[in-house]
C-alpha cells in the first residue's frame, strides 16, 4: 500500500494575533505524505514546524488550507465528525518530562488512551497495556510506576506506547528524540523504525537534527519563516540541496569527523522576526545569492524533477547549483 | 605542588567532587585528571550525568552545597605566571580569579545575565569590578566587546535588555561579558546546545577566531561529538564521573580505545554508513541500557553492564592506561579495540 498518498496538506496557513501584531507562523505550506513513509520537517526554531504539525492534526485550527487525510478534508469536518478521526491521528511530543501527567501511573496514562479508542476492561485491559509496554521495550512492571521513576528515554517510550494505544494510521512526532542522549536516541530511533515496519505507520517527523532526518526519513520538507523552501526525497536533497537555505543548513551541521573538509556557509545574523518578515523571498536577508528581484517576488515552489521542489528564483543558476554539489 | 609545564594553563589532577545526600554519597566527579594547554581547546564530552558540569563548576569554585571538592588539585597558572591551587584557594582570593582569570559561559545565557539591567550596564559593572576604569572608559570597552562578538549596531544594543534579544544574540552577549576582563581561560559549558545549527556554527566560528586572536585557552564542555570534531585540540571522554578516554582529537576519531567512545560514535546516525545500497535503512547500534546513577554504580568497570567487550577481569576496576601516543583508555581490553 506504500506509494498511495495518505495525507495531503495544501496551502496550510496559520496566523497568531499577538500584542505586537500578526505572526504568520505557517504561510501556505504544502506537502504530501505517502502511506507507510516518514516525512521529515526541518528548519530553525521558530520556522513553524510545531505549528504546522499541530495544524495538520487540527490540534490548532488553521486559518486556511486543506488537510486531506485518507480522502477527506479534515477541515470540513464538524467537531463531532472529527472525533472519529482523532484516534487515527496521534502526536508524540519533544519533552518526555512534561508530556506525561505526573500524578498518573503508567497503566492509567496508557489506559486513558485506550478508553478513547476501544475501551476494554479487566484482564484484557491489563494484557493490552502489557503488550504495548513490551512493544516499546519496557517491562510489564512499568505499568504500576509513575513517570518520574523513569529516565528520559523510558518516558519517551511511554509517550510512544500511549500514542500506539489507539492504533493510529498517522503520527506527528515533534522532536521526539531531541531531548535524549545519543545512546538512548539511537534506541528510540530503532523502535520507531520497528513500529513503522510492523504496523505500516505513516509519520511526520519534526526535527532539527539533520543527520537523524537523513537517516530516518524518506522525504524532507525544509521550512523557513513559515514557508517551505525545498522539499523532496531525502537522498536527493542531502546529495544535492538546491535551495540556498538548505545548503547553508546542511553545511552548518557539525560532523563527527575532524578530517572532514567542509566548506562551511556561515549564515549572517538571525532568523528575522515573524512579525515583520522580509518581502518577496523570506530568506533574502541572509542569502548570499540574493538579487533585487528577490525582494519583489515570492518564489513559487517549482518542480525540478523526481518530486523535488525548490522555492528560489535562482534555483537554475549554475552558481547556486554548483554550491549544492560541493557540500 | 607548583609544578606546571610552561605550555599548560590548567592541570586538574585526581579531582574528586562529591555530594553528600543523607546516607548516600554521589561521587559526581571521582578522580578526574586533564591538562588545558595555552591557546588550545580541550573538549570534555559525555552523556547527561557524566560529571561534565560538576567538573567545570569545581574549577570555577561555583559548586552549590552539598557539593564539595573532597580531593585532588586544580593547578592554574595566572596571567602573572604564578601557579595556584584553585582546589584549596580561600574564597576571598578566588573572587579575584573568577571573571578576571577564569570566565565561564553556560548553555542558558540567562544564568549569567540579569534581566533587570541593560546589557551595557552589566558589562560595565563587570569591567569596573576588576579594573579601575571610569564609567565612560568601561562603556567604550563594553562597546568594543560587543563588536568583538559581532553584534551589529553595538552602540544601540548596549542599551537593550537581554529579553529584547534572540537566543543567539544573548549567547554572544554572555561571551562578551565573559571576555570583558581578558580571561586567560574560558570555560564553556554546552554554550551551543540550545542553539540552532546555523547559530551554533556562528558561535563556534567566533570562539575559534577569538582564540586565534587573543590566544585564549578554552575548556569546552559538550555532549556533541560533531562539535568536538570542530573545535577541540584534545578530548576527554567522561562516564559516571571518571575519565574513560583521553587523546588528541584526530587520534580519538581515528581509533577509539574505549568501548563507550566507540559506542557513542556508532550510534550517531550516519546515512552513508547506516543505509544500504538501495537506500534502505539499516538498524542503528545503540549502546544498550542507560547511564547508571553515580549513587548506584556497578562494582568494577562502571561501563561493564552495557559493554559487549566485557571479560571476567572487568569485575576489577580498570585504571587509565596508555593506549597509544598521548592516548589513554580506562579499559582492560584497549589493545583488542
Ligand atoms: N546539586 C546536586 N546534588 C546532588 N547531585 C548532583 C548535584 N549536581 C549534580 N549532581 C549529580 O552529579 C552527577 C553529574 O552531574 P553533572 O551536572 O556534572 O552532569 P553533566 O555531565 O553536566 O550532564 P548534562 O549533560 O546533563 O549537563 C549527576 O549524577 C548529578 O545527578
Ligand atoms: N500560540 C502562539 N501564539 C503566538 N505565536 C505563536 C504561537 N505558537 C507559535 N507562535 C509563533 O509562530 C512561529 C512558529 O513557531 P513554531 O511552530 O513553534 O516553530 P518551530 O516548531 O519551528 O520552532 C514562531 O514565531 C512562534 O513564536
Ligand atoms: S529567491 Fe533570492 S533570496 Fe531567496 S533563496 Fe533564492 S536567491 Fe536567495
Ligand atoms: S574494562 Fe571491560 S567492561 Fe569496561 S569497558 Fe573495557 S571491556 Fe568493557
Ligand atoms: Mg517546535
Ligand atoms: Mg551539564
Amino acid at each position: 500500500m506504500t506509494g498511495e498518498t495518505l495525507l495531503s496538506v495544501q496551502g496550510l496557513t496559520k496566523q497568531f494575533q499577538t500584542r505586537n501584531g500578526t505572526v504568520k507562523a505557517v504561510d501556505g505550506v504544502s506537502f504530501d505524505v505517502k502511506r507507510g513513509t516518514i516525512v521529515g520537517l526541518v528548519g530553525e526554531s521558530g520556522s513553524g514546524k510545531t505549528t504546522a504539525g499541530r495544524c495538520t492534526l487540527r490540534l490548532v485550527e488553521p486559518n486556511d488550507g486543506r488537510i486531506v487525510f485518507d480522502g477527506v478534508d479534515l477541515r470540513t469536518l464538524s467537531e463531532r465528525e472529527m472525533r472519529a478521526y482523532r484516534s487515527r491521528l496521534q502526536i508524540i511530543f519533544q519533552d518526555p518530562y512534561s508530556s506525561l501527567n505526573p500524578r498518573l501511573r503508567v497503566d492509567q496514562i496508557i489506559g486513558e488512551a485506550l478508553d478513547i479508542h476501544r475501551p476494554v476492561r479487566g484482564s484484557a485491559r491489563r494484557d493490552r497495556i502489557a503488550e504495548l509496554l513490551h512493544r516499546v521495550g519496557l517491562n510489564p512492571d512499568a505499568a504500576r510506576r509513575y513517570p518520574h521513576e523513569f529516565s528520559g528515554g523510558q518516558r519517551q517510550r511511554i509517550g510512544i506506547a500511549r500514542a500506539l494505544a489507539v492504533e493510529p494510521d498517522f503520527i506527528v512526532a515533534d522532536e521526539p528524540v531531541s531531548a535524549l542522549d545519543v545512546s538512548v536516541q539511537a534506541q528510540v530511533l530503532n523502535l520507531i523504525q520497528d513500529l513503522q515496519q510492523d504496523f505500516g505507520l505513516t509519520m511526520l517527523f519534526i526535527a532539527h537534527d539533520l543527520s537523524v532526518v537523513e537517516y530516518l526519513c524518506d522525504e524532507v520538507v525544509v521550512m523557513y519563516l513559515g514557508r517551505v523552501m525545498e522539499r523532496g526525497p531525502s537522498r536527493e536533497i542531502y546529495a544535492m540541496p538546491r535551495h540556498p537555505y538548505t545548503q547553508a543548513l546542511l553545511s552548518a551541521a557539525p560532523l563527527p569527523d575532524p578530517a572532514a573538509d567542509r566548506r562551511r556557509i556561515v549564515l549572517k545574523g538571525d532568523i528575522p522576526s515573524p512579525l515583520d518578515p522580509p518581502s518577496g523571498c523570506v530568506f533574502r536577508t541572509r542569502c548570499r545569492y540574493a538579487v533585487e528581484a528577490c525582494a519583489e517576488i515570492v518564489p513559487p515552489l517549482e518542480d525540478v524533477g523526481s518530486n523535488h521542489h525548490v522555492a528560489c528564483i535562482r534555483h537554475g543558476d549554475p552558481e547556486v547549483i554548483s554550491q549544492g554539489l560541493t557540500l | 605542588m607548583t609544578e606546571l609545564p610552561d605550555d599548560t594553563v590548567l592541570r586538574v589532577s585526581d579531582l574528586r567532587t562529591h555530594f553528600e545526600l543523607g546516607s548516600r554519597v554521589a561521587k559526581s566527579v571521582d578522580g578526574v585528571s586533564f591538562d588545558v594547554r595555552r591557546g588550545e581547546t580541550l573538549a570534555v564530552v559525555g552523556e547527561s550525568g557524566s560529571g561534565k558540569s560538576v567538573t567545570s563548576l569545581s574549577i570555577m569554585r561555583l559548586l552549590s552545597s552539598p557539593g564539595r571538592i573532597v580531593g585532588g588539585n586544580i593547578l592554574y597558572r595566572t596571567s602573572q605566571g604564578q601557579v595556584i591551587d584553585i582546589a584549596t584557594l580561600p574564597e576571598r582570593k578566588m573572587r579575584a580569579v573568577r571573571g578576571r582569570e577564569l570566565a565561564m559561559i553556560f548553555q542558558e545565557p540567562m544564568t549569567s545575565l540579569n534581566p533587570l539591567y541593560t546589557v551595557g550596564d552589566q558589562i560595565v559593572e563587570m569591567i569596573r569590578l576588576h579594573e579601575p576604569l571610569s564609567t565612560a572608559d568601561a562603556r567604550r570597552r563594553a562597546r568594543r566587546m560587543l563588536e568583538l562578538v559581532e553584534i551589529p549596531a553595538a552602540d544601540r544594543r548596549l542599551d537593550e535588555y537581554p529579553h529584547q534579544m534572540s537566543g543567539g544574540m544573548r549567547q554572544r552577549v554572555m561571551i562578551a561579558l565573559a571576555l570583558s576582563c581578558n580571561p586567560n581561560l574560558l570555560i564553556a559549558d554546552e554554550p551551543t546546545t540550545a542553539l540552532d545549527v546555523t547559530i551554533q556554527a556562528q558561535i563556534l566560528d567566533l570562539l575559534r577566531r577569538l582564540q586565534r586572536e587573543i590566544g585564549m585557552s578554552i575548556l569546552f564542555i559538550t555532549h556533541n561529538l560533531g562539535v568536538v570534531a570542530e573545535i577541540a585540540h584534545d578530548v576527554v571522554v567522561m562516564y559516571t564521573g571518571r575519565v574513560v578516554e583521553k587523546s588528541p582529537v584526530a587520534s580519538l576519531f581515528a581509533h577509539q580505545k574505549h568501548p563507550y567512545t566507540r559506542g557513542l560514535l556508532a550510534c550517531i546516525p550516519n546515512a552513508s554508513r547506516d543505509r544500504g545500497g538501495a537506500g534502505e535503512r539499516l538498524r542503528l547500534n545503540p549502546i544498550p541500557g542507560n547511564v547508571p546513577p553515580v549513587t548506584a554504580l556497578p562494582p568494577g568497570c562502571s561501563f561493564a553492564p552495557r559493554c559487549s567487550y566485557r571479560i571476567p577481569q572487568c569485575d576489577e576496576a580498570p585504571p587509565l592506561m596508555a593506549a597509544g601516543p598521548s592516548h589513554l583508555s580506562r579499559c582492560w581490553r584497549h589493545e583488542a579495540l
